[in-house]
């Protein structure tokens, strides 16, 4: 018995070919397959979500609000505000009487807003400089390779002291500096793709098209690039949220009473030695579960995008 | 090669000068300062201390006496908080602390990094491998902020094993503990490279013709594959051993040590500029030296890169 399938004549062939061709996948359809059918990388997404979730409508489920502090309990927290279901403290109270819960909350909000938005923006800024370094070449190449040397040079915590000194602490100053810090993100690996590129052959006929180098650096080579710079955002996030929360837990980061999970750790660190080791637990644990994540979402796209791994 | 290290060294002075000029009016323009407290200091007081620490000069002056005290006397200057110190005492006192354990981390990094990326390496894909994927994982997420803090409830809280905090002398118990808190990242770090190069290497062809040559494994790994295997570690480490030194502030403070990351935390706290700013410099200086000794170290070790210079 044969079936029609493993018996094709020419023109089934050719019909199935055509309909081959009408489906052929662009590069990022064809790294959008492939990074789902990674599953580490799509349990990550889905926990990053429920985080984002948490971020956002977290407070609505919190009974206290992140600055409120329990009088009621302040005094004897080391026996009753241990986590409980029954008082309302999910998450127990930290060492000022206030609702745990709450506070991972506001810290979650701030530690993922400050990653993603610093992040995703410096590496943003970092690749435009780059390319535009690896495009023109020569004195401009030099004096940003020059800046570049520096800035690795300088410890950063710096310029969180003398920035804050300028422009006061807020959240958004606090993003800004992250920014100027890390505007050197993906600026090497950007610059050395273009470098690269801009001697193909599309970059001369765009050239010979009459196109300014805006247009080509933007609209030829920018997509080119971009795969870099996806996978290179998926490992700065993870690395500015750490930052954010190093400085905070250094105490030049986010200031009281707004939190983040550097914050929390760091209370919580401070205060263990008395046995409330929920205030480190908690904070530390949704830092990990981030990490984690965004440590294989990097990882799937990494697979989903790079050439030298298709396989 | 001579023509190389010296055109290295031609642009790292300026880059030294850069910074020192950058910094230093940064932080002289920077509202607030070591002086202003709550209740203002009278105006006579305020021109005694401005005089006192050379401050009522214009900038560049300051500038100019600030740079010429350092490379002449290697001077740099008084701290503005702690009054009856120097910023010369304060390096000499927490410097020697942080490279100490900065070094032992170094070696924490090498000694475990290295063989874990090589076993990883030439048994792929096997128990070590995973062993060591899983703990590159692990640094990344327990970064040392979280790290330090479950050490010390394990090691000192729970099993009393080794000291909290502090530094006595630099005795070993005091120094184990900032060492793996500094070094386990990087330590991650240097194994997982360690171990792509490695497969990169071993899958070359002057491998395979070593193979085909009959030569036991233990030659072909030692003598032919290890070598090239080790240069983009090589690479990576000058960069890590500044990152450990810098960022050594965390564990200073945490674990108290008295090292260099205290002071600069603490002159961070009290604005106090002239310490920074020294602090600031010595890292600068320190950063680029090694990493030029590195790419010298580089070209001198790697053929291609000696060749084409």
């Amino acid at each position: 018995m044969t079936s029609a399938k493993t018996h094709l004549n020419s023109k089934e062939f050719a019909e199935q070919a055509a309909e081959e061709m009408i489906t052929s996948r662009s590069f990022w359809a064809d790294a959008r397959v492939r990074f789902f059918k990674n599953r580490m990388a799509v349990v990550s997404v889905f926990m990053l979500l429920c985080l984002v979730l948490f971020a956002i409508f977290g407070h609505n489920f919190a009974k206290w609000s992140y600055e409120e502090i329990d009088w009621s309990i302040l005094g004897k927290i080391k026996t009753e505000g241990a986590p409980s279901i029954a008082n309302g403290h999910y998450f127990g109270l930290d060492e000022l009487g206030r609702d745990m819960f709450a506070r991972v909350v506001q810290g979650s909000r701030t530690s993922l807003l400050v990653g993603f938005v610093a992040g995703i923006t410096s590496v943003i800024i970092g690749s435009i400089i780059g390319a535009m370094a690896g495009y023109y070449g020569g004195r401009f190449d030099q004096i940003v390779m020059g800046m570049y040397t520096i800035w690795l040079a300088v410890p950063y915590i710096i310029f969180f002291v003398v920035w804050q000194a300028f422009f006061g602490r807020s959240l958004a100053q606090l993003i800004m500096v992250i920014i100027l810090v890390n505007w050197t993100a993906g600026l090497l690996i950007v610059r050395g793709q273009v470098m690269m590129m801009k001697n193909r052959e599309f970059v001369d006929a765009a050239r010979m098209l009459g196109l300014n180098d805006f247009a080509i650096i933007f609209r030829h080579i920018a997509p080119n690039v971009l795969w870099v710079v996806v996978i290179y955002s998926s490992m700065v996030v993870p690395e500015v949220i750490m930052m954010e929360s190093l400085v905070s837990f250094l105490g030049v980061g986010i200031q009281e009473p707004n939190t983040s999970w550097g914050a929390l750790i760091s209370e919580g660190a401070s205060t263990m030695t008395f046995g409330t080791l929920w205030q480190l637990a908690y904070p530390a644990a949704f830092f990990v579960i981030a990490q984690v994540s965004l440590y294989y979402i990097g990882d799937g796209l990494r697979d989903a995008l790079d050439p030298k791994d298709r396989r | 090669m001579l023509n190389y290290s010296l055109r290295r060294l031609a642009f790292a002075i300026p880059t030294i000068f850069a910074l020192v000029i950058f910094a230093f009016y940064l932080m002289r323009l920077a509202p607030g300062g070591p002086f202003t407290s709550e209740k203002p200091l009278p105006p006579a007081v305020m021109a005694n201390v401005l005089e006192r620490y050379g401050m009522d000069e214009p900038l560049y002056v300051q500038l100019f006496t600030y740079i010429k005290n350092i490379l002449c006397c290697f001077d740099f200057g008084p701290s503005f908080s702690q009054k009856d110190r120097s910023v010369n005492q304060i390096i000499a006192s927490g410097f020697p602390v942080t490279l100490t354990y900065g070094f032992w981390s170094a070696v924490f990094v090498l000694i475990c990094g290295i063989p874990l990326g090589v076993i990883a390496a030439l048994r792929h894909n096997s128990f070590w491998d995973y062993l060591m994927t899983g703990l590159a994982i692990f640094s990344q997420i327990f970064p040392n902020f979280v790290l330090a803090p479950i050490m010390v409830l394990l090691f000192t809280l729970s099993w009393g094993l080794l000291p909290g905090g502090g530094w006595n002398g630099g005795q070993w118990q005091y120094i184990v503990m900032p060492a793996i808190g500094l070094g386990t990242s990087y330590m991650a770090g240097v194994a997982r490279l360690t171990r792509g190069s490695m497969l990169e290497v071993l899958n070359s062809p002057f491998i395979r013709t070593a193979r085909a040559k009959g030569l036991p494994e233990r030659t072909i790994i030692w003598r032919h594959a290890l070598k090239p295997a080790l240069l983009p570690t090589l690479t990576y480490m000058g960069p890590v051993f500044v990152y450990m030194i810098t960022g050594s502030v965390f564990i200073d403070v945490f674990f108290s040590t008295g090292g260099i990351g205290q002071d600069f935390i603490d002159g961070a706290y009290s604005r106090d500029y002239s310490v920074l700013l020294g602090l600031a410099i010595i890292y600068c200086v320190l950063t680029l030296s090694i990493n030029l000794v590195l790419d010298l170290l580089y070209a001198w070790i790697d053929p291609k890169v000696r060749d084409a210079l």
